[in-house]
């Protein structure tokens, strides 16, 4: 029997929102042990930046009477720090009783199950509950609030709030220069606003670097196509893997398992993009040498492999025929079917932000001028003579 | 028509994602790593061995270190000299101060010594680039070419910083001969191309082309510079540390610290130019171009010169040599920056099509 | 006291030296965003020049009048210093506009690697002198001020008042000439220069030539000092700290930040040295620069651009 390290023992499945745990044949003897145990949850939930459910696996697990009060406590501050709520399967008939009765006391559920399956099933209820309780509050999925940034003089925002639902397609749009382009850079962390607060999936905050917000699930593409000019499409579309991708240093200079394994593991994943983006056929090509067109397609499908939550798409079909616009559009609209991705981005072409959208903010010299469906903006007089007034 | 890759289709990611994808070229690759080790001894004399065999080996491990860094990360050096003299002076003193440390246990250790000074180093370049960047790397090359002159604990109080180190050792193969030499550092340079081309074909290597080619969208998938940049300044500066050990303790025997002054690194920049910018293949091109154009200049110049009646002095070639150099760095950074490993793929692939040229 | 003050002024002089190479750095890097490596084999490309044709056009016009030789040399060699920067913009820059800073960088490498070669090779690779009628006999200074006074050469004095020359005569250059005004433009950005209808090619050459001439000027100063040889060309090497402590777009950064390396390379060699072993001049000034770019990148008078190529 193979022993795992505490490390294996924690697995993300990012589709169910879901951090398995892996307490099997351990044995807890102290309270040292639950905490090195439980340090290292904390930290890769940390890494994370969000919350999730648990689902915690105790079969034949043996906690100490001497280790119960420690373990009983971390657990329950892994849940308040980063829980959504927790199911549990096989628990000893003593670890059953400790974990009935502290559940007795804090007023929580045990929540146990005998096997696994049946556990992902309630996780299943749990978590359509709690999507409805959310939606019921209708806690925006990004909510931006007086947002306003400057560069030296140059007011390129001025206190601009907007909601963002969960699984819709939003736009923004508005004359040249108007900040839109600067709005998604605050969004994912480029510019810092001197002022306001972004709001995703529950997290405040007012600054943050751009990683931050790609562990949050945050991905997006680049007005001026912002490729890895000298690495192939494959590998440009690879580095959207980049966040996942565990092995260190070492294991990768030998190819070793680990390293060799995740390669794989990522490819197969890319290579899903690459046939849903339909660009088979360029896989090695260095992406310099591609047309436009295809390169905003790359640009797309390196923010795709990155799965994100919310997909920031600068001006996606700038520069395109007739022909590439279509495409452009069914896999935007392909991406939000299947992935359930939310989606915002910036277009001129009104046609296809009317096609596209469910919600559109417009903004001019940096201001919200109006929000709302397409049809409701489009007939907005304050935006027609917004127009009007920048193509004079 | 041997050289044919049509009509082979990769079945798996799996063998796609081979070091040669192409059953050829790992063919061909296996067979002269094959004939380095057993052909050469066999056919090559001493001088040979000593004037190109043996600094072309250590050199390209050199340049591989220097590659990672300038072609792969896009970070510009000057002071790669500096870190291969911190490679030989720290496994000198490894060697000299642990009893019973292995010479190579010590050049490895000189390596990670290197890694650490490059680190150090490294961190100017979170904040400037370019220019700037260079500026950081000399004051480690001035540097370094104080401190091993003058300090004199890291040369175990010997005169002007000259150290020797005696016959080396590897588990009981004394390496004495030119021959041990030779397959010692083949060696090393076997397993260490082979690491640096697993990393710059996973994950770290695609965030170093990444930084080079877009760093604002780097950032914004969620590379961090700092890591990124700060791993090619350590695993860079290991690679020349390595080599710089090699060169100290396998190639002079004894040396001064002018063994690896700002000439050695301006010498590794050019190879690394000359050879191809973000190449494996262009690291060896480069080391090999730089080891034997001046051999080939100090033959030919007097013969040329003596067509025309003229005597050519030992000094003249030495100037003509900087010149073409310079003129070579020159040429490729603007007809092909990307150096001789790219004229050679470029011309492999048109004998690959060959007949058909379209 | 007296020998603080000579250490001093020594720095000062040789400070004044760094700061004319600093110069044809700051010149060439404000008109096209190149960074000169090559500035020292200039240096050391002009000076061979001088020392070898004010002995050569006695030899070939059969004449001894010391003056005209070195007159007619002058003119040679700036004729020559010009023939340089054409070339270099014909076969290099050209090619290569809008490449990286660190591609140019590089470039100019090279260009430093072939001048030195193509200068040995044609004016040969050993000691030559220099001697334009320098005066050369030390003075006593100040010796009414305190005991024992202070030693000088009457050399320095001469080379710091031709540099003080030529500074002036540039910054007249700078803003009074139309062309000066064009290379400003240049400086301030490329494209809009080029859409204004100044041509570019030609601003080159001409920063180019001016870089040649305050290479010659650095060159003939260095050169009647210490002798012409190859370790002339490291003097660009010395002078790089220069432009970062005063920045690279500044001239008055250029002379003020060399006076300050200068100085403080022969204060600390002589106050510090003897404490670390000596020899830290070089190192000395290369991390003054590196503390610099650490927390003040743009340098002392460099405008407030940070991520610079
Ligand atoms: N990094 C920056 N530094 C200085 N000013 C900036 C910067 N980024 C944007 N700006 C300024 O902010 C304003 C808004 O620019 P932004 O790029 O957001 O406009 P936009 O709506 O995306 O326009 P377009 O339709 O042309 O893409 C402009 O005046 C622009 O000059
Ligand atoms: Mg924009």
């Amino acid at each position: 029997m193979t022993i795992k390290t505490n490390t294996e023992r924690i697995t993300f499945h990012d589709a169910i929102a879901t951090m398995e745990v892996d307490f099997a044949n351990m044995t807890f003897a102290d309270a040292a042990q639950v905490d090195t145990m439980y340090d290292e949850i904390e930290s890769r939930l940390t890494e994370t930046g969000r919350r999730w459910f648990f689902l915690v696996i105790y079969t034949d697990c043996v906690i100490a009477p001497e280790a119960w009060d420690r373990f009983a406590e971390r657990g329950k501050n892994a849940n308040i720090n980063h829980g959504l709520g927790s199911v549990r399967v096989g628990a000893t008939a003593q670890t059953r009783d400790a974990i009935r009765q502290s559940a007795g006391q804090e007023s929580f559920r045990s929540n146990i199950y005998d096997s696994r399956d049946q556990a992902l099933l309630a996780l299943g209820e749990m978590r359509k509950r709690k999507r409805d309780m959310q939606a019921a509050t209708e806690e925006a999925f990004l909510r931006v609030e007086n947002v306003s940034l400057s560069f030296g003089g140059v007011k390129a925002i001025t206190g601009v709030s907007f909601d963002i639902k969960r699984g819709e397609i939003s736009s923004i749009i508005g004359p040249n220069g108007a900040g839109k382009s600067s709005m998604l850079n605050v969004i994912n962390g480029v510019y810092h606003p001197q002022e306001g607060a972004i709001t995703f999936l529950g997290n405040v905050r007012r600054q943050m670097n751009p990683r931050a917000a790609a562990t949050q699930g945050i991905a997006r593409t680049f007005q001026n196509i912002a490729l890895f000019k000298g690495m192939s499409v494959l590998d440009n579309i690879m580095t959207g893997r980049n966040l996942k991708m565990k092995a260190n240093l070492l294991q990768q200079a030998f190819w070793l398992g680990p390293a060799q394994r995740e390669e794989l593991e990522h490819r197969v994943k890319v290579e899903e993009i690459i046939d849903f983006l339909e660009i088979q056929h360029i896989r090695k090509t260095p992406v310099g040498r591609l047309p436009y067109g295809l390169q905003k397609r790359v640009d797309l499908a390196r923010a795709l492999a990155m799965e994100p939550q919310l997909l920031l798409l600068d001006e996606p079909m700038a520069g395109m025929n007739v022909e590439e616009k279509q495409d452009m559009c069914r896999f935007i609209l392909d991406v939000n079917d299947q992935f359930g991705t939310t989606v915002l981005l910036i277009e001129h072409d009104m046609g296809v932000v009317m096609d596209l959208s469910d919600f559109v903010v417009v903004l001019d010299h940096g201001e919200k001028i109006a929000e709302g469906t397409a049809d409701e903006v489009r007939s907005d007089p304050v935006v027609i003579s917004a127009y009007l007034g920048a193509s004079h | 028509m041997f050289y044919r890759e049509n009509g082979q289709f990769k079945t798996t990611y799996k063998s796609d994602q081979q070091v040669f994808a192409i059953p050829q070229d790992r063919w061909a690759i296996l067979a002269i790593i094959a004939f380095a080790f057993l052909g050469i001894p066999l056919l090559v004399d001493e001088y040979i061995f000593r004037a190109i065999l043996i600094p072309f080996l250590i050199l390209s491990l050199a340049a591989l270190g220097v590659n990672i860094l300038v072609g792969y990360c896009g970070q510009i050096t000057l002071g790669a000299g500096a870190f291969m003299a911190v490679g030989a002076y720290a496994a000198y003193n490894f060697l000299i101060r642990v009893s019973g440390m292995p010479a190579l246990g010590a050049i490895l250790l000189g390596g990670l010594t290197a890694a650490a000074v490059g680190i150090v180093f490294g961190i100017p370049s979170l904040r400037v680039r370019g220019l700037y960047l260079a500026v950081a790397t000399l004051a480690a090359q001035f540097f370094c070419d104080w401190a091993f002159l003058r300090v004199k604990w890291f040369t175990n109080d010997s005169s002007s910083g000259s150290v020797s180190v005696a016959d080396i050792s590897l588990m009981g193969w004394t390496i004495n001969s030119a021959t041990d030499k030779y397959l010692f550092c083949l060696g090393i340079l076997v397993v260490f191309s082979l690491m640096a081309k697993n990393l710059v074909r996973s994950a770290i290597g695609r965030q170093w082309m990444a930084i080079r080619d877009m760093d604002v969208a780097a950032t914004v998938i969620g590379i961090r510079p700092m890591y990124a940049k700060l791993s090619a300044f350590a695993v860079s500066s290991f690679y020349v540390g390595v080599a710089g050990g090699l060169w100290g303790f396998v190639h002079l025997g004894s040396w001064e610290p002018a063994a690896f002054s700002i000439d050695r690194s301006f010498q590794l920049l050019f190879m690394v130019i000359i050879g191809g910018m973000g190449s494996i293949a262009g690291s060896f091109f480069g080391a090999a171009f730089i080891v034997i154009l001046p051999i080939f200049l100090n033959q030919m110049l007097p013969l040329i010169g003596g067509l025309f009646g003229l005597e050519v002095s030992i000094a003249l070639v030495a100037h003509v040599e900087i010149m073409v150099f310079g003129a070579l760095i020159i040429f490729f950074l603007i007809v092909e920056p990307h150096g001789i490993a790219r004229l050679w793929s470029t011309g492999r692939e048109k004998l690959r099509l060959w007949p058909f040229p379209h | 006291m007296s020998f603080f003050l000579e250490t001093l002024l020594g720095g000062l002089m040789s400070g004044m030296l760094y700061s004319l190479v600093a110069l044809g750095f700051v010149l060439i890097y404000k008109a096209s965003g190149v960074f000169n490596f090559a500035q020292g084999a200039m240096v050391l490309f002009a000076a061979l020049s001088m020392a070898r044709f004010s002995e050569w056009i006695p030899e070939w016009l059969g004449m001894d009048n010391l003056l005209m030789a070195n007159l007619l040399a002058i003119v040679v060699s700036v004729v020559v210093m010009f023939a340089v920067a054409w070339l270099i913009e014909r076969l290099v820059l050209r090619h290569l506009v809008n490449q990286e800073g660190a591609t140019l960088l590089m470039a100019t490498l090279g260009i430093g690697y072939f001048l030195d070669g193509l200068g040995q090779t044609v004016f040969g690779s050993d000691i030559y002198k220099i001697d334009v009628g320098m005066p050369k006999e030390p003075v006593m200074m100040l010796e009414s001020v305190f005991e024992g006074g202070i030693l000088i050469n009457k050399e320095d004095f001469v080379a710091a008042l031709i540099s003080a020359m030529l500074v002036l005569a540039l910054t007249i250059f700078f803003q009074k000439t139309s062309t000066g005004r064009a290379l400003r433009a240049v400086a301030d950005d490329h494209q809009a220069a080029q859409s204004i209808g100044i041509p570019l090619g030609r601003i080159w050459v001409i920063v180019w030539c001016v870089a040649g001439i305050t290479a010659l000027v650095a060159g003939i100063i260095w050169g009647s000092k210490l002798g012409v040889q190859f370790s002339l060309q490291t003097v660009a090497l010395r002078a790089l700290p220069v432009v970062i402590l005063g920045g690279l777009t500044s001239v008055p950064g250029a002379i003020i930040g060399g006076l300050i390396i200068g100085v403080g390379e022969k204060l600390s060699e002589v106050f510090l040295g003897p404490y670390v072993g000596g020899g830290i001049e070089i190192w000395f000034a290369y991390m003054l620069a590196l503390m610099f770019l650490l927390f003040r990148p743009q340098g002392l008078f460099g405008e407030k651009i940070i991520y610079r190529d």
